[in-house]
């Protein structure tokens, strides 16, 4: 265990002219772009691009900004050469109103029809909730044409205990040829309200970004803030952090997988896996006093100690659970009708996965070695004993096995974590009143989706000028697109469970 | 197929005997107002990012657990202990100004509850899920084996068609607004609404900004207020059991 502080981002800024060049040399060279966004800059000047690129050998940052022309609200759009930009240069469009020359797929991402044309929430100073009677946005969906082909819209209300979405099936016979898949609709305004909230009172705000998500969301705020302010942590805090995301990750997993095993029609594990989730939440709540965790990690380190009593407790629990993991699962792996379900359904081959930059188990199913956790180096998996999933398949089974293998690892790392005493450790460390002035902080986590990043820009005045977030999801939507082309209708509840993906931390 | 149910068997029953237990003693619950004196010094109300809490001049407190998102800043920062965790389950209330806790003294002459709706020993439940999907996952675990709202005949439906409440669970921003509304349209009378966990109730922490992320109750009013962020699946079941008028929810 570290307690350096992170290394800072290196911060380049370039002409507009060479933006796309400059992201397509750096992709070639092993880096993959974590965000690309815009931002404005001091009084009147021109929007400014910004894109974060993440080296996967050395893990190092680096963020490039491309200020705008003046006057002019168009650039020449990124995707053609770095495909993993295209919902990265919709959604500049929908909250800046700039255009992406030549994106091969223009549309909005994020905010649709329910919004008035000309509204960049972004880009204004104070956005106001337009009215309802202007001029709402155009939205077409991409339509298939031929003989026998037609349509099947779902959404944004599902069946199920399920956030909303738009899934549009062009279908030819059962097979899809197309699937459209349209989101938004949970748009809270998240990053402009984080934007303009006191940074001091933004924890509890993040962790609501995607409460499914609550440790990731709050520990990529935390290590944001850390890294802009420079303080480093207590190794004792890094180690309860990385338990409780490793617990969430536990949780969530064993959450999917029981959704998968329903969507199977193989009730008995669905029953065993829902109750497994439970004690997984459990083991949370002992750590934090939260089954989600909140309100646990904050800048500066933990506000809860583990007594030494909670922490054998949990790590008896972590032991006998592990062992019963492993029971309940294969139920689901040895059980050959379920295996054959799984397989060769959904397949993302791996060019895709890289070209589009699949995050999570959803990219290390389909050969994408990239896990934050090893890749960045952080502390503390630097000193611990574990390798990162992976396989090359594609398909759904394959995403399964990466979760199940995950969880596996999860239960190791815990262990290993709670193996010592930890009590008597500092957990907290002293925050500066004020950020730092025209300082960048990057919080990059590997949250149970996979790459989490939470952006902090400050103006001149120490103020917050951007504050981004970016879902794992916003890469892997696309994986779930492509998975689903050319299947049947009926895989595709079994394709979108084993990808698992948020709507909210899509959403914003 | 045998070895699926003895997996089952091993872990006996999974459901506990006890309806709302107090949360164990190392969770936070919400945050409750004491009968300890308070000192009017307002730390509370300054720590509270969702200004859930009003001190008076004279020490008045007024706690709204419907803007309330659980982030536990006032409770360390009362030195008197009049703000105080709250470990029991039965915090949900058929109005919603019986979220917000006082320490001003009883009433006399306080209205009485409001009488149960027209929806008797069975519920069945549409959920609409806006942005909160913690609170969608207690909505499921509420029906889990460990749970169990099937034994109250509580059931999650898949169509408004079929459906006595609308469960809305997040801050029904603008996009939502819609959607709700043809839902909550295509449901026969009599029905329900009930706003499922804060951001349902008051759209916290979201609300006030361009999206209109304000709540349930700027679209649709509501007959039932389940408080937490997201709400513990007891909390859940309570609301939904006040909602029935079942004895069981009145403790
Ligand atoms: S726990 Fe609730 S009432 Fe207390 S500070 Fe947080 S939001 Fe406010
Ligand atoms: S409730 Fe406690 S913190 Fe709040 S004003 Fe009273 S004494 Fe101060």
């Amino acid at each position: 265990m570290s307690d350096e502080s992170m290394p800072a981002i290196e911060r380049k800024t370039y002409p507009i002219d060479h933006l796309a060049n400059k992201l397509a040399t750096g992709i070639g060279a092993g880096r993959r772009l974590g965000l690309m966004t815009a931002r404005k800059s001091g009084d009147g000047d021109p929007l400014v691009l910004v894109a974060l690129l993440i080296d996967l050998v050395t893990g190092g940052l680096r963020l490039i900004e491309a200020p705008m022309r003046p006057g002019d609200n168009t650039y020449s759009s990124v995707t053609a050469r770095v495909p993993q930009a295209h919902w990265f240069e919709r959604s500049i469009r929908d909250f800046f109103g700039l255009t992406p020359a030549g994106h091969p797929r223009l549309k909005s991402v994020l905010l649709h029809e329910a919004w008035p044309q000309g509204f960049y929430p972004l880009a204004a100073t104070s956005p106001q909730a337009p009215l309802r009677d202007t001029q709402a946005r155009a939205y077409d969906f991409l339509q298939v044409k031929g003989e026998g082909v037609y349509e099947i819209p779902v959404g944004p209300i599902h069946a199920g205990i399920i956030e909303p979405g738009h899934f549009r099936f062009s279908c030819l016979g059962e097979t899809i040829q197309n699937l459209e898949i349209r989101l938004g609709y949970q748009h809270r305004g998240i990053e402009e309200r984080l934007q303009r909230t006191p940074w001091r009172r933004i924890p509890p705000f993040a962790e609501a970004i995607s409460g499914d998500t609550t440790v990731g969301n709050a520990l990529a705020h935390a290590l944001a803030i850390e890294q802009l302010t420079g303080v480093a942590v207590p190794p004792a805090a890094a180690a309860l952090r990385a338990a409780a995301l490793e617990i969430e990750r536990i949780a969530s997993h064993i959450g999917d997988l029981g959704g998968l095993a329903g969507d199977i029609g193989f009730l008995g594990p669905a029953a065993l896996f829902a109750r497994q989730r439970g004690r997984a939440l459990g083991l949370g709540e002992r750590l934090t006093g939260s089954r989600f965790q909140s309100a646990f990690i904050r800048p500066g380190g933990v506000t809860r100690p583990l007594s030494e009593e909670m922490r054998r407790s949990i790590l008896a629990d972590v032991i006998a659970f592990a062992a019963d993991f492993d029971e309940a699962r294969r139920l689901l792996t040895d059980e050959p009708g379920a295996v054959e379900r799984m397989e060769n359904v959904g397949v993302v081959r791996p060019s895709l996965a890289r070209d589009f930059g699949l995050v999570g188990p959803a990219g290390r199913a389909s050969g994408q070695g990239y896990d934050v956790r090893a890749a960045l180096r952080q502390p503390p998996y630097d000193v611990l004993d574990w390798t990162p999933a992976g396989s090359e398949t594609g398909d759904v089974l394959a995403r399964a096995m990466i979760r199940i293998q995950e969880v596996a690892t999860s239960f190791d790392l815990l262990h290993q974590l709670l193996s010592t005493p930890l009590v008597d450790f500092e957990i907290m460390t002293t925050l500066p009143d004020t950020l730092p002035a025209n300082a960048v902080g990057a919080g990059v986590v590997e949250a149970w989706r996979g790459e989490l990043i939470h952006l902090a820009i400050t103006d001149a005045n120490g103020g917050l000028l951007r504050y981004a977030v970016k879902d794992p999801s916003f890469n892997n939507w696309t994986g779930l697109a492509i998975a689903a082309r050319l299947e049947l209708v009926a895989d595709f509840p079994l394709c979108n469970k084993s990808f698992g993906l948020s709507y909210s931390g899509n959403d914003l | 197929m045998i070895r699926t149910l003895i997996q089952l068997a091993k872990g006996g029953l999974a459901t506990p005997a006890e309806l709302f237990p107090d949360l164990p003693e190392y969770s936070r619950g919400l945050p409750m107002v004491t009968d300890a004196r308070c000192s009017g010094c307002g730390d509370c109300a300054e720590a509270c990012p969702t200004s859930a809490i009003r001190i008076g001049a004279a020490g008045e407190v007024a706690l709204d657990r419907g803007r309330c998102i659980a982030c536990d800043a006032c409770t360390g920062t009362c030195s008197t202990g009049t703000l105080a965790a709250d470990r029991r389950t039965r915090v949900a209330a058929l109005r919603r100004e019986d979220l917000v806790l006082t320490n001003a003294p009883k009433r006399i002459a306080d209205t009485p509850p409001p009488a149960p709706g027209p929806l008797r020993r069975s519920l069945h439940i549409r959920e609409v899920s806006t942005g909160d999907n913690a609170t969608d996952l207690e909505i499921g675990a509420s029906t889990n084996p460990i749970f169990d709202g099937g034994r109250f005949g509580i059931h999650v439906v898949a169509s408004p068609r079929h459906a006595d409440a609308l469960a809305v669970s997040g801050p029904v921003a603008r996009a939502m607004r819609e959607p709700l509304l043809r839902c909550y349209d295509a449901m026969a009378d009599p029905r329900i609404v009930i706003a499922v966990g804060a951001a349902a109730i008051s759209g916290v922490p979201w609300e006030g900004g361009y999206a209109d992320a304000n709540g349930v109750e700027a679209v649709l009013p509501a007959n039932a207020f389940i408080p937490g962020s997201p709400p513990h699946p007891w909390y859940i079941l309570h609301g939904l059991l006040l909602a029935m008028g079942h004895p069981a929810a009145r403790g």
